[in-house]
């Protein structure tokens, strides 16, 4: 996997790309817990470059042994175009929704508790993706418009390839965060995923901002 | 120019607010929907205007789109609508709002701040009434249109979850009408289909909303009583069973008789689950039918 990102990215491409990852979440942390008044812990984003097949197998791995899980797919669009990928191990909607004060709403609503819980996760996981990616892109000078979040509930170990919502003849840039809430005992990881198209723009935006510095 | 008479004759809402809530642009969708007009709204508070607009929910997506610049969705799922505003047409019988599904995105000026940020609401009423029809036609026996055996799976399971994780009570009977196929060969299946239509309707006067009265298979029944405990089912179950023998049946100038047999099961919240629900009411049903029929067990 290491031989595909060489490929790639040069090594001070991929020191400027983990730079910018570091400040943006950093930023989005910050700026996460303003807007939905929670803390939110996001872990060094870890980044690799994955074979669109690979990466269920990928995922599993990282899951650590829940391979049921809760993955809410987000296109977005914009010069840096791509796929995010929040996966929550299955259960995490039940926290999600006691950290969000939604506990009260399924009644005010008049709907059941499977779809509060359907519900929470995806407004919850567009909030999430949205800073992150958000963020990414304003570092390098972007805009970008987003796709309706969706829901998939998904047994890592049974996908295959052809199944999962990845083009398999791709590659993913993976970035990999993880991210915690900090009343409440609740993991999630983020995973984004950038095409072979987008990473002529990124080389260049990268280099923007590395001479933005100097 | 364009974009201006598009803003007016899109068959959506839209509407376009700023950091402090207060809107800028209001389309004429919105106001003949509203039924504000825009030199009324224009340059006051949405939440004036909509105070239950005013939630947390609310705030919060809002927040995120001027600060993320990122897209919020609300669902009809979840939320039914935004903003109250009648149904159309005939859908206004069925629904007592119109049903949305709005996104909010975000506005930015010619340094790229966001200072604004837009409102999109879609009227998705006929959607749901066909997405309730089908729902209610998958779950409906259409003879007697009572639930169906496909709404019973899901719905005991969810029960049991229900007073598993609650420490509830609940029981399940069994109903199998006696002999039913005397009554099929001696007067005709219409004769035989005005039964159970009837029957179902008997059962249904002697229960509660909240009991739901299956068609199980052809002439077998289900009632699944939520908060019933075997005693309480029990006796509900001698009403059902008087309710049907002790008045005839008549259909085409024909006047008949016919029992039920009723098996009654409790909920037990050591082993209970589905299977083990079903197999101890039919196992009572059989005892039932045993001990001579028109009984219950």
């Amino acid at each position: 996997m290491s031989t595909l990102a060489e490929q790639i990215f040069s090594s001070d491409e991929k020191d400027i790309l983990q730079e910018v990852m570091n400040i943006a979440f950093g930023q989005a942390t910050a700026e996460l817990a303003e807007v939905i008044d929670i803390f939110v812990i996001l872990s060094v984003p870890y980044i690799r470059v994955i074979k669109g097949s690979d990466l269920p197998g990928y995922l599993l791995k990282e899951m650590d042994g829940s391979p049921v899980v809760n993955l809410i797919e987000q296109n977005f669009i914009g010069k840096f175009s791509g796929q995010a990928l929040l996966i929550f191990p299955s259960g995490a909607e039940k926290e999600l929704i006691k950290l969000f004060n939604q506990e009260n709403e399924a009644e005010a609503y008049g709907v059941d508790i499977d779809t509060l819980e359907r519900e929470t996760l995806i407004e919850v996981g567009n909030i999430l993706i949205g800073a992150c990616i958000g963020k990414i892109t304003e570092l390098l000078k972007d805009f970008v418009t987003y796709d309706p979040p969706r829901l998939l509930i998904q047994d890592l170990s049974k996908s295959t390839p052809s199944q999962f919502p990845i083009d398999k003849d791709s590659f993913a840039i993976s970035i990999r965060t993880v991210f915690r809430f900090e009343q409440q005992n609740v993991e999630g990881y983020l995973f984004l995923i950038t095409r072979q198209h987008s990473v002529q723009w990124l080389k260049k935006a990268l280099q923007t901002f590395l001479e933005s510095f100097m | 120019m364009i974009f201006a008479q598009i803003f007016d004759t899109i068959n959506n809402g839209l509407l376009v607010i700023d950091r402090e809530m207060t809107v800028k642009y209001w389309n004429r969708w919105m106001a003949m929907h509203s039924g504000i007009s825009v030199e009324k709204i224009v340059g006051t508070s949405l939440f004036s205007h909509f105070p239950e607009l005013d939630r947390p929910n609310f705030r919060r997506n809002c927040k995120s789109v001027f600060q993320f610049g990122n897209f919020c969705y609300f669902s009809q799922r979840l939320h039914k609508y935004i903003f109250p505003m009648q149904a159309q047409g005939s859908l206004a019988d069925t629904f007592d709002y119109m049903q949305q599904s709005c996104s909010i995105g975000p506005l930015r000026n010619q340094n790229n701040e966001i200072e604004m940020l837009y409102i999109s609401i879609q009227d998705v009423t006929e959607v749901v009434s066909y997405q309730k029809k089908l729902i209610s036609m998958n779950n409906t026996d259409m003879l007697t249109g009572v639930y169906n055996r496909n709404y019973m799976e899901s719905h005991l399971s969810k029960e049991i979850e229900r007073c598993r994780r609650y420490d509830h009570t609940m029981s399940l009977l069994m109903i199998d009408v006696d002999l039913f196929k005397t009554i099929n060969d001696s007067y005709g299946h219409p004769c035989g289909d005005y039964a159970l239509k009837t029957i179902c309707e008997r059962i249904l006067a002697n229960i509660r909303k909240s009991d739901s009265l299956i068609r199980y298979g052809g002439d077998e029944f289900c009632i699944i009583m939520p908060e019933t405990t075997g005693k309480d089912a029990y006796r509900v179950a001698e009403i059902v069973r008087r309710s049907i023998c002790d008045r005839p049946f008549t259909f085409g100038g024909d006047t008949f008789s016919t029992t039920i047999s009723v098996g009654v099961a409790a909920y037990n919240r050591d082993n209970d689950d589905v299977e083990s629900m079903l197999k101890k009411a039919d196992d009572a049903l059989y005892c039932a039918k045993q001990s001579g029929r028109n009984s219950v067990t």
